[in-house]
């Protein structure tokens, strides 16, 4: 299940920056790796492709800065 | 009447010495310090036997950078920001362009500027500018400017390939702070919040109403733009007043959360600019934010980033398209058709701007000069130089213009002007690509390329990157066997246009 997720969001992250290697980079939105447009691709194809909502309080550095935050992220929102 | 901006500089740093011009998270300086700081790159450049061409910047978003640009100014030459994060190759073009006779940088990016010099251009560290003033030196500097010279040029999208650089004179973006000023109510106690980077047009309201008006602005870091909480935070710490912002800002942050989840306490004026304002991203901030000036700006880079604005006098609809309004006092807007006449009230016709706000020109392409900026077709007696916008526009009933669209293939992304032609050409120029075309699909704020080719999508967008800037780069790509043209040859966008919208 966990290695699902965690494929799944690669997925989506590679559609959108394939220039990025998301497996290596811990600071996403801090360095401003991804772009404000990037960011709302991302969200959009999120709640799209896994079937989940974000909402606006979860959108911050602490849950997008790295692939491994953004997979805990999506775990916590879709077990509740 | 002052003749240069430098004069603003003089005479505020005379009056508000210790009072702080501009700040960041990271650092402060007063206007006594921006006006020391620039006098001493100042005599440094002037005692360095550089050539008379300007000189090109690479800094970062801090404060230092503006009183480099100013430095530069007093060394009597114009300055051209270049945003460091753009990719070699893209610089390269725009140095080869500008022909500067220096570039001024710091440590992070030297070795990227030099990388992007063909010629023995001498590349110098900001930090290493230091010394005292030669005050004999600079006052020459500064009595050899003229208003008409160029101030800045900046650089934007180009149909043929390779970015245009719009030169701008002392005067003309005197004029536009002023009445910018005037009809936002920027006062001594207003503190601005920067959004814009510094090499784009937008900053320069938030560079230069410090220096007209002895307010002060924040520069807030990009990455704030994305987390709603952090950036509405340093808007409320900071007590900023006045935001002159990109729609496009606006627009992320209204999905964000912003104003509804995390209001502004502090901010009474906000300008939008930069594309076109969906009614209900307005509605929602007006609603949020009912004591605040809301105003509509329309203009482009090469009429000193503006024509019109429309000052929004209602709580508008969801659907309501927002006018571009009325020209600000130095401007006049003509409305022309294909034969150069006068349209009708009502009538569409290409949006045209004459006055003081005029750019020279594209810094080195007088061929692209003259065919932008022409003689007023209804003006038989006199010289009169009027700048055809490329933008399609009419005269309403209430007096106020409103926007349609653009002529040609220059699309709004994300708040940057974009020529789709732009994007072909650079695709083309990669392997494995043999015919492509670029369609923008405006209302979901995504770039579509179509290409035949066996090249892969993943190939193409690490390719593009090393030669456009991010917001360039096509979303979604899609490989088709052959390209569809029309009996003539040319490309059939409108095919292409009808596949777009059932993907």
């Amino acid at each position: 299940m966990k290695e699902t997720t965690r494929e799944t969001v690669l997925n989506i992250l590679n559609d959108i920056r394939p220039d990025v290697d998301f497996t290596t980079e811990t600071g996403l939105i801090t360095e401003g790796i991804l772009e404000s447009f990037d960011l709302l691709t991302l969200i959009a194809s999120l709640e799209d492709e896994i079937g989940m909502e974000i909402g606006n309080r979860d959108v911050n550095a602490e849950n997008f800065d790295s692939l491994d935050a953004m997979v805990r992220l999506v775990e916590r929102l879709t077990q509740s | 009447m002052e003749t240069n901006v430098l004069a603003w500089l003089e005479k505020t740093a005379d009056r508000l010495p210790e009072k702080v011009a501009y700040h960041s998270e990271t650092g402060e300086i007063t206007f006594r310090g921006t006006r020391e700081r620039a006098r001493v790159i100042g005599t440094a450049l002037s005692h360095r036997n550089l050539g008379a061409n300007p000189v090109a910047v690479m800094l970062d978003k801090e404060v230092d950078t503006i009183p480099a640009f100013l430095g530069v100014v007093y060394s009597g030459r114009a300055y051209a920001p270049i945003d460091a994060s753009l990719p070699e190759a893209r610089i390269q073009n725009i140095l080869r362009t500008l022909s500067p006779s220096a570039v001024l940088t710091n440590v992070s990016n030297q070795d990227k500027a030099r990388r992007c010099l063909s010629t023995e251009v001498p590349v110098l560290l900001l930090n290493e500018l230091s010394g005292d003033e030669d005050a004999e030196c600079l006052e020459k500097n500064c009595r050899g400017i003229l208003e008409t010279d160029p101030l800045y040029i900046i650089f934007t999208s180009g149909s043929s390939g390779v970015p245009k650089g719009v030169a701008t004179s002392h005067h003309s973006l005197m004029c536009y702070i002023q009445d910018y000023a005037e009809m936002m109510d920027i006062q001594e106690d207003d503190r601005l919040g920067n959004q814009s980077p510094l090499d784009y047009i937008a900053a320069i309201r938030d560079i230069y109403l410090p220096l007209m008006c002895g307010c002060s602005t924040h520069l807030i870091p990009k990455t704030a733009f994305m987390q709603a909480d952090l950036l509405v935070d340093v808007l409320n710490r900071q007590k900023i007043t006045a935001l002159g912002w990109s729609v496009s800002a606006l627009t992320v942050l209204t999905t964000l959360g912003v104003p509804e989840e995390y209001t502004p306490q502090t901010v009474r004026k906000i300008c939008f600019s930069g594309s076109v304002m969906p009614g209900a991203v307005l509605r929602k901030w007006q609603q949020n934010m009912p004591d605040t000036r809301f105003v509509n700006q329309y203009g482009p880079t090469e009429a000193t980033a503006s024509c019109t604005y429309y000052r929004v006098d209602h709580l508008v609809e969801e659907n309501e398209v927002i006018p571009i309004g009325v020209p600000y006092t130095h401007y006049r807007i003509l409305l022309l058709n294909e034969n150069g006449e006068a349209v009708r009230p009502g009538e569409f016709g290409e949006i045209c701007v004459a006055g003081p706000c005029l750019a020279l020109g594209y810094w080195g392409n007088t061929e692209r000069t003259r065919r932008d900026f022409i003689q007023n077709p209804l003006n038989h007696v006199y010289d009169e130089r009027i700048y055809r916008t490329g933008d399609i526009g009419s005269m309403g009933p209430d007096g106020n213009l409103r926007f349609h669209g653009r002529k040609d293939r220059q699309v709004k992304h994300m708040g940057h002007r974009v020529e789709l032609d732009e994007i072909e050409s650079a695709a083309l120029a990669l392997e494995h690509v043999n015919e492509c075309a670029v369609l923008y699909d405006a209302g979901k704020e995504v770039l579509h390329l179509f290409y035949a080719g066996s090249a892969n999508a993943r190939e193409i967008a690490i390719g593009l990157r090393k030669t456009l800037p991010g917001f360039m780069i096509p979303r979604k790509m899609h490989c088709l066997e052959t390209i569809p043209h029309l009996p003539n040859g040319k490309t059939d966008l409108s095919s292409l246009k009808d596949m777009m919208q059932t993907l």
